[in-house]
């Protein structure tokens, strides 16, 4: 009269939870800043004024304000290294 | 010899005059005036300093919050407006972070900006997540050249 056990072995189990787990991910995070005062940016490799003009007045075009701004350091608007620190004037 | 006589009384007078007469001095040269005190240094320009923090959902031209609060929405763009005083150079950085159940902080963003300020300026950071943020406590530090000047806490509903 002895029942063999149930078997178990094919049961599948998930889940899942609306409360926050405790340790959420952050990595898609976006982020960034601007400010009234005129900012300094270090130029990293790759940089060109066109890419920091996007990435800072979301326009591209706007270049030519960069370039304005720091003539005295810069003499050719394609010609800019990493390393050097340019004025980023307020928008 | 009544003109020996009268000619030695007259060389002996003389005599006498230029024995008894005083050297005049030459006339002291005026003295200098004395140099004008160096004109004290212009004051040296104030350095940049923090004044203030404010937390909000969105900021105006002048980079300034508009609605401040504490208190977010998951779908929520979070902002915080520092306000500076003085002029120079100086590195603002916001350090968010949540607080977990355990009360430890778990890094959810760092950001840097570097200004040259020549009065009283605004700086602003944001964050957001595409996906909602967390319900929890969180908080940003506001440091001016790696050091905490600013805290505040705030959370997502």
């Amino acid at each position: 009269m002895s029942r063999d056990p149930p078997d178990f072995s094919n049961v599948k189990g998930g889940g899942s939870s609306s409360a926050t787990p405790s340790t959420p991910d952050f990595s898609n995070v976006q982020s960034g800043g601007s400010s009234t005062a005129t900012k300094i940016y270090e130029v990293k490799s790759g940089d060109s004024l066109s890419k920091i003009a996007k990435r800072e007045y979301g326009d591209a075009n706007a270049w030519n304000r960069i370039f304005e701004a720091n003539t005295d350091i810069l003499k050719d608007p394609n010609k800019i290294y990493p390393g050097q620190k340019l004025k980023i004037p307020p928008k | 010899m009544k003109n020996l006589t009268r000619y030695l009384t007259i060389a002996l007078f003389a005599a006498g005059l230029a024995a008894c007469g005083k050297k005049e001095e030459a006339p002291k040269p005026a003295p200098a005036p004395a140099p004008a005190p160096a004109p004290a240094p212009a004051p040296a320009p104030a350095a940049v300093t923090v004044s203030s923090a404010t937390l909000g959902s969105a900021v105006g031209a002048d980079k300034k919050v508009t609605a401040p609060k504490e208190s977010f929405a998951k779908n929520d763009t979070i902002y915080v407006a520092v306000d500076t005083a003085g002029s120079g150079t100086a590195n603002l950085k916001a350090k968010w972070t949540f607080t977990g159940k355990d009360g430890k902080a778990v890094p959810v963003k760092e950001d840097s900006q570097t200004i040259q300020s020549t009065g009283p300026s605004t700086t602003e950071f944001h964050i957001s997540k595409p996906d909602g943020w967390p319900v929890g406590d969180y908080q940003v530090e506001v440091m001016q050249d790696d050091k905490v000047v600013q805290t505040k806490k705030f959370s997502v509903k």
